[in-house]
C-alpha cells in the first residue's frame, strides 16, 4: 500500500488529499466496519482497499449479506467507517469533516439512486429533478427549470415533465430519479440495485442511460444482482464475506464459490515476468495455477520436426498451468511472456487441487476452455488423466 | 355539528388503452365529512388509487365533479388551473404512499422541513421547531439529525406521515401506508392516524386491499369494478347481513 496521505488542512470543509493519483476517483484503505447490537459485534468490512479510476462503469455484487450496502454508504458518506479512510474525487470524506459539511459536500460531488426512487409525491418530475439544485443552490436560480427539463428529455421523460411521480410507470419514475441525481452534474454516481424493482425493458433503458453517462466520462458505481447488468459495465467487483475478491480471480474462475474465490484470494500470490521471459519450461514439473492480470502469455508447442509455433495467446483473465496440475505432472510446451511485460498471480498445487476436488462445475468449466484452445489448433492432449 | 368536506358527485374515469376504453371508476358519489377516518378496501384494480387521485386532484376526471371546502367556499377542484390546483394541494393534503419516499441524503428532520421551505409557509427557524414537533408527534425526536437509512422501514413510513402533515393540511390521504410492514408497525401507524384525527380533528382517506382493517375506520367502504359500494349507508353489520343473504 502507499504511505498515508499528505493533507493539506482547510478551515472548514472536507480536507483535500493531495498525494492520491489524479485519475482516482475512489480511494478505499482499510476500510472496516463494525455494528454493534444486542447480539454482540458484528465486523461487516473487514479491511476493504478499493481503487476505482474515474470514468470506470463498475459493478459490485456479493450475497445478501456480504456487506455491500454498506461498502456503497462507505463511499457515498452516508455512514462512516469505524477504521481506514475513503478519499472520493480528491476528499478524505470522514477526516475533520461535520455530518453537514459532508451533506454539501455530497451534493456536489455524488448522484445517489436507490432502488426504492424516492422522489417527493407532491412535487411533478420537473420539481423533483430541480430540487438538488435548489439543495445545494448550485446554477442560477432561473436556470434550473430549463436545466431539468434537459435532464428529463435526457431520460426521454419530458412529456411527462409537469406530472407528479404517482402518474408515471415505476420504470419512468426511477428514470426520473437518475435525473434528479444527475442535476448537479456530479461526476461521480452510486447507485444501490438500480434496476431491482423494475421490468427487463425498463432495466434495459436504465443501463444504456448510464453506459451513455459513462461514455461522457461519469464515473458509475453500482450495486446489483442482475447478471445482465454486471455484464455490461468494465469491472466486477466480488464482495464475499466482508472481503474483497481478486479480480483476476474471478474473471479466470467465475464459476467458483464465492467462498472458495476468497480463499484463494488469501492465497494469492504476484509473479511478474519481462517481455518474452519464460514463465514455464517444456517438461518442468508444475507447481502453480496461473491466472493473468496483465499482458499477454504465448504457450508454445513442438511439431514432430522440433520446429516451435505458438499454439495460443493467453489474455487478462485467461489461466494456464490447469491441465499440467489436474491431469498430469508436467508441461508439454513452453510458456512464455509476450511482448510487454506480464503480471499474474499463482495459487499453489495442493491448494489448487483441493478446492478443484470441491467444484465439479469449475473443473467442467476449465476442461471446456482447454478444449477449446486445443481444438482450435487441432492438438490432442496425450496427457493420462 | 359536522361539517362537509369533501364531495364527490358521479365521478367517472376511463382510460383509454389500445385495447379500448376501459372504466376505472364509474359514477362515484361519496360525502366525506370533517373528522372522518375513512377507509375505502378493495382488491388490486378495482379503482382505489384512481378514486385517490381524482379526491386529491392529482389526476383528470373523465366526468363528475369534486367539490371541496376550503374554508367555506366550495371549489370545484377539477375546474382549476394546474397551478391552483397544486397550491391548494399543498395546503390542504398531505399525501402518504405505501414506499416512504424519504430523500436518502437528507436527515429525518431536513425532509420534515423541505416541504415547508418549499411552501415557504413557515419561517426557517419556526420550520425547523416544526418538523421537530412533528417527529415527536410520530416518536422520533431522537433520531431527528439521522438519515432514513438508519432507521426502520416502519419509523421511516413515520417520518414520511410527519413530512406529510409538514404544512398542517386539513386532509390526509394515504394509499396502502402499512402495504410493506410487518403487522405490530402496521398498528404503531394506525395509532398515529387515529391520534390524528381524534386530537388534532384531522380528515384521512385511506385505501387499502386490506379487508382485515377494515374495522379500523370510522367508516368504511368497499370498492370494487371501479364502484363504490352502498357507501353512504352501508354499516360493516349491513354487510355482512347482505353476504349472508
Amino acid at each position: 500500500m502507499n504511505k498515508p496521505a499528505l493533507r493539506t488542512r482547510r478551515k472548514s470543509g472536507p480536507v483535500q488529499v493531495a498525494d492520491f493519483a489524479p485519475e482516482s476517483m475512489i480511494e478505499l484503505r482499510g476500510v472496516v466496519k463494525r455494528f454493534s447490537n444486542a447480539a454482540g459485534e458484528f465486523t461487516v468490512l473487514k479491511g476493504v482497499d478499493l481503487t476505482i479510476n474515474r470514468g470506470e462503469f463498475v459493478s459490485i455484487v456479493g450475497k445478501s449479506g456480504s456487506g455491500k450496502s454498506t461498502l456503497l454508504n462507505m463511499v457515498t458518506g452516508i455512514d462512516h467507517p469505524t477504521e481506514g479512510m475513503a478519499v472520493v474525487n480528491g476528499t478524505d470524506i470522514y477526516t475533520g469533516v461535520t455530518e453537514s459539511q459532508r451533506s454539501k459536500w455530497r451534493g456536489k460531488n455524488l448522484g445517489i439512486v436507490f432502488q426504492f426512487f424516492q422522489l417527493l409525491p407532491m412535487l411533478t418530475l420537473l420539481e423533483n429533478v430541480m430540487l438538488p439544485m435548489d439543495y445545494v443552490n448550485l446554477y442560477d436560480f432561473d436556470e434550473r427549470p430549463a436545466r431539468a427539463m434537459e435532464l428529463l428529455k435526457l431520460v426521454g421523460l419530458e412529456k411527462f415533465a409537469n406530472k407528479l411521480p404517482v402518474l408515471v410507470s415505476t420504470g419512468q419514475q426511477q428514470l426520473a430519479a437518475i435525473a434528479r441525481a444527475m442535476a448537479c452534474d456530479p461526476p461521480l454516481l452510486v447507485a444501490d440495485e438500480p434496476t431491482g424493482n423494475l421490468d427487463t425493458r425498463s432495466a434495459d433503458a436504465i443501463i444504456n442511460l448510464f453506459e451513455q453517462f459513462v461514455s461522457q466520462g461519469k464515473t458509475i458505481v453500482m450495486v446489483t444482482h442482475d447478471p445482465s447488468l454486471t455484464s455490461r459495465t468494465h469491472r466486477n467487483i466480488i464482495l464475499s464475506d466482508g472481503e474483497l475478491i481478486n479480480e483476476t480471480i474471478s474473471k479466470s474462475l467465475p464459476k467458483l464459490r464465492h467462498r472458495h474465490m476468497l480463499e484463494f484470494t488469501k492465497l494469492a500470490q504476484e509473479r511478474r515476468y519481462q517481455p518474452n521471459e519464460t514463465i514455464i519450461s517444456r517438461d518442468e514439473s508444475v507447481d502453480y495455477f496461473f491466472m493473468i492480470r496483465k499482458g499477454e502469455v504465448e504457450v508454445i508447442l513442438q511439431d514432430r520436426e522440433k520446429q516451435e509455433y505458438v499454439v495460443s495467446r493467453l489474455q487478462p483473465g485467461e489461466f494456464f498451468g490447469e491441465a499440467e496440475l489436474l491431469r498430469g505432472g508436467r508441461s508439454i510446451g513452453n510458456v512464455r511472456a509476450g511482448s510487454k511485460p506480464v503480471e499474474t498471480i499463482v495459487i499453489p498445487r495442493a491448494d489448487f487441487v483441493r478446492v478443484m476436488n470441491e467444484s465439479p462445475i469449475t473443473v467442467e468449466a476449465i476442461s471446456k476452455a482447454v478444449q477449446k484452445r486445443l481444438e482450435a489448433h487441432k492438438i490432442e492432449d496425450h496427457r493420462t488423466g | 355539528m359536522s361539517t362537509h368536506l369533501i364531495e364527490l358527485r358521479n365521478v367517472s374515469k376511463t382510460y383509454s388503452t389500445a385495447a379500448g376504453d376501459f372504466p376505472a371508476l364509474r359514477e362515484v358519489n361519496l360525502t366525506i365529512q370533517a373528522g372522518e377516518f375513512i377507509g375505502i378496501v378493495g382488491k388490486s384494480g378495482a379503482g382505489k388509487s384512481t378514486l385517490l387521485n381524482m379526491i386529491n386532484g392529482v389526476d383528470q376526471l373523465s366526468s363528475g365533479e369534486v367539490i371541496v371546502n376550503d374554508n367555506g367556499n366550495w371549489i370545484s377542484i377539477h375546474k382549476m388551473s394546474e397551478d391552483q390546483r397544486a397550491l391548494w394541494r399543498g395546503k390542504s393534503m398531505g399525501v402518504v404512499y405505501q414506499s416512504f419516499q424519504l430523500l436518502p441524503m437528507l436527515s429525518l428532520i431536513e425532509n420534515i422541513t423541505l416541504p415547508m421551505d418549499l411552501s415557504e409557509n413557515f419561517h426557517p427557524r419556526r420550520s425547523r421547531e416544526r418538523a421537530m414537533e412533528l417527529l415527536k408527534l410520530v416518536e422520533l425526536e431522537e433520531h431527528a439529525e439521522k438519515l432514513p437509512a438508519f432507521i426502520s422501514g416502519g419509523q421511516q413510513q413515520r417520518v414520511a406521515i410527519a413530512r406529510a402533515l409538514a404544512n398542517d393540511p386539513a386532509i390526509l390521504v394515504a394509499d396502502e401506508p402499512t402495504g410493506s410492514l410487518d403487522s405490530v408497525t402496521a398498528d404503531h401507524i394506525f395509532d398515529v392516524f387515529e391520534h390524528l384525527v381524534s386530537e388534532q380533528g384531522k380528515t384521512i382517506i385511506m385505501v387499502t386491499h386490506d379487508m382485515g382493517l377494515a374495522g379500523k375506520f370510522s367508516r368504511n367502504m368497499t370498492i370494487a369494478d371501479g364502484e363504490l359500494l352502498n357507501s353512504e349507508t352501508e354499516t360493516s353489520a349491513d354487510r355482512t347481513i347482505r353476504r349472508r343473504k
